[in-house]
């Protein structure tokens, strides 16, 4: 048997691996991206909604598989835990935060750290502690062989939704009338108000997408990754944070670009260093990305106070 | 308040006085020495996060002691066991051993965990009484140097030969390990770095997954470059059903064995399909133990639940302990344990055999295999 790879083929599988995981991060960095872009608050709890989507993923799964089995029970799985997370994000928006946006911007971060802590742990509380384990009973291996690389269809299926949800979100964001709401009240909430933008509920909208998009990748990993744990959200979390940041934060091209380059980053890490080392390796990297531009790759400038 | 304290080393002082004359008259007393039971004192957890284990352990030993007394003694006499919680607690444990020594049993056995077990070994020795250590398994125990101690469980590293005994008859050239970098698994890690090789088995790689990391993708995909055909993962369950879903997605194709981390059950439905084949080097599990079927049988009707992870070994102590004394003649400390040093005993847990240290001469790890969605012991 042989199972060594030619230098080509393993680079290029080690940038389908970057590009899976950095599709992760990006659909979740999208959501810190856009919270951030439009109230400035850097929502601790977004990792913790991805989580929760996770969850609702499995527990509607398990009940669906008798009646729905296979990729149109996931998929329903997967809406239904965008649904129910995007509600919860909404919630922690309507009665944590929105009370709070006059407040000073520390009162608003600390609500955020505590609205994380809640349902980290509820769900702790509810789960256990005790991981849980996604069998969809399909062919996880199945997929395309081209020379030593392999694409599983699983790969190819959510690489396709995470581009497909990017570009949907950019038109939306670039030619719709909320669309251009959101990007208004992010430049000057007050004259939006004299304007006749009703702030409150494009606000809520942004928390209901962002969430829904947070969900959208925990349902995902819950089916590619196939186990559910309360602490998932953690490591993610911060991850997507940085590349919301590494991208340029408020900018939504900015939170995909740093997710997947920050998959990429790792990946290569792991392949020319040691996988003990991939973390130095791409936050060394992104630490200098950062000094050469500090406002992050896309990111514009503009002076701000935190 | 230097006064009081007086006069409460004073009550103390008096109290201690009081109890040893009372133990004095417990020895003196209550007929002669062939009616009067052996008594073994069991150090186990029996409240706190480890009391199922505790319970698990203190049946297993009254189960075995029950058969023994049914069937006539050990030299005629009865055994009769004396537990003290330790709470899998350091401090709790040092006074559960006060406790046993006060109580003047014949024997101990227990100890659960290593770091609640280890301040406990000194005050036995002192007492001079025979101490059978079952389940806790760090090999500080034999450290101490104390000649009375004995380590039933063996230690991590018997993980190790019975993996290398593995790798040998697969053929294996190159092994890849992965760790989770917490001590546990590191130390598992660092421990087949160093052994493997002696077998002329290669290192290809060593990997750290992070605990809730699920992506291996980048890990696997180096594996692969670096040629290993046998892939071992020293990490628990959770985590461990993911890996090698990645692996085999990834084109992974050689052998995949785990620790016993993730010897459980729910690693067969956690991997699916994907988890056939895989190898665990787990500890003696009694459903793959021989006579194990009549020992499970007996303990459910007993006490009305299934056996635990370390039942076996709890069990096998007290027949251990039954034929060093039977061999001895006698409950003497001295020639007991010159007998258990010498003991080669056949348990539900494997051959018990000490080396000179008194840990374990023989590895008691098994070797399984999953195959159509169960667990397959594999002879070698």
């Amino acid at each position: 048997m042989v199972f060594a790879l030619s230098k080509w083929e393993v680079l290029l599988q080690q940038g389908v691996n970057g590009l899976i995981l950095g599709s992760f991060y990006a659909l979740v960095a999208l959501g810190y991206s856009m919270v951030y872009g439009i109230i400035k608050l850097l929502n601790f709890a977004h990792g913790d909604i991805y989580m929760t989507g996770a969850f609702v993923c499995l527990s509607v799964f398990g009940v669906l598989s008798g009646v729905l089995p296979g990729w149109a029970g996931i998929a329903c799985s997967i809406v239904a835990a965008m649904i129910f997370s995007a509600v919860l994000g909404w919630l922690a928006q309507r009665f944590a935060y929105r009370p709070l946006l006059g407040a000073p911007r520390l009162s608003l971060l600390i609500t955020a750290i505590g609205v994380s802590l809640v349902i980290y742990n509820t769900v702790m509380a509810i789960t256990n502690s005790q991981p849980l384990f996604f069998t969809s009973g399909l062919d996880n291996a199945a997929g395309i062989k081209i020379g030593g690389i392999t694409v599983t269809y699983i790969q190819l299926i959510l690489l396709s939704v995470a581009a497909c949800v990017m570009i949907g979100l950019t038109l939306f964001i670039g030619s719709t009338r909320t669309g251009k709401a959101m990007r208004a009240i992010a430049l000057d909430q007050d004259t939006c108000r004299l304007m006749g933008i009703n702030v409150n509920k494009v606000i809520g909208l942004t928390f209901l997408l962002g969430s829904a998009l947070a969900a959208l990748a925990g349902g995902l990993a819950c089916v590619y990754y196939g186990n559910v744990q309360y602490n998932m959200g953690y490591t993610i979390g911060i991850k997507a944070f940085t590349a919301a940041v590494i991208g340029g934060i408020g900018s939504i091209p900015g939170a995909m670009l740093g997710g997947l380059l920050l998959g990429l980053l790792e990946a290569v890490g792991t392949q020319l260093l040691d996988s003990s080392w991939k973390d130095v390796f791409a936050f060394g990297l992104l630490i200098l990305i950062l000094i050469l531009r500090p406002n992050g790759l896309l990111g514009k400038s503009e002076i701000e106070r935190m | 308040m230097r006064k009081h304290a007086i006069r409460y080393i004073a009550v103390l002082a008096a109290l201690t006085l009081l109890s040893s004359v009372f133990a004095g008259c417990g020895k003196t007393s209550g007929g002669t020495e062939a009616e009067k039971p052996i008594t073994i004192g069991v150090l186990v957890p029996l409240s706190g996060s480890e009391a199922y284990y505790g319970n698990d352990m203190l049946q297993s030993y009254k189960l075995a002691c029950d058969e023994i007394n049914a069937a006539g003694g050990v030299l005629g006499r009865k055994l009769a066991l004396y537990e003290a919680d330790d709470g899998c607690d350091p401090n709790m444990a040092t006074q559960a051993a006060s406790k046993i020594i006060a109580k003047g049993v014949d024997f101990v056995v227990g100890g659960y965990g290593s770091g609640a077990t280890i301040p406990t070994l000194q005050l036995f020795y002192d007492e001079d009484l025979l101490m059978l250590v079952s389940c806790a398994n760090s090999t500080d125990i034999t450290k101490l140097g104390l000649n009375q101690t004995f380590m039933i469980n063996s230690p991590g590293t018997h993980a190790v030969i019975t993996l290398t005994e593995l790798c040998k008859s697969l053929g294996t050239k190159k092994v890849a390990l992965i760790h989770q970098g917490d001590a546990y698994t590191k130390n598992l890690s660092d421990i087949c770095e160093k052994e493997l090789p002696k077998s002329d088995i290669a290192i290809a790689k060593v990997q750290v997954m992070e605990k809730n990391t699920p992506d291996v993708s980048a890990i696997v995909t180096a594996i692969r470059n670096s040629g290993a055909d046998f892939v071992y993962w020293c990490g628990y369950h959770a985590d461990g059903s993911n890996v090698i879903k990645q692996l085999r997605r990834g084109g992974y194709q050689g052998n995949i064995a785990v620790g016993d981390g993730s010897a459980s059950v729910e690693l067969i439905s956690a991997c699916g399909s994907d988890g056939e084949g895989v190898y665990v080097t787990s500890p003696p599990f009694v459903e793959f133990a021989q006579g194990g079927e009549k020992f499970v049988a007996d303990y459910k009707a007993k006490f009305n639940m299934a056996p635990g992870t370390y039942a076996t070994l709890c069990y096998d102590t007290i027949y251990l302990l039954k034929e060093a004394i039977e061999q001895a003649g006698t409950t003497e400390t001295a020639s007991v344990r010159d007998a258990v040093q010498g003991a080669a005993y056949q348990g539900l847990s494997g051959m018990i055999k000490f080396t000179p240290e008194r840990e374990p001469a023989v590895s008691n790890f098994i070797i399984l295999q999953i195959k159509d969605g169960k667990f397959d012991l594999v002879t070698l």
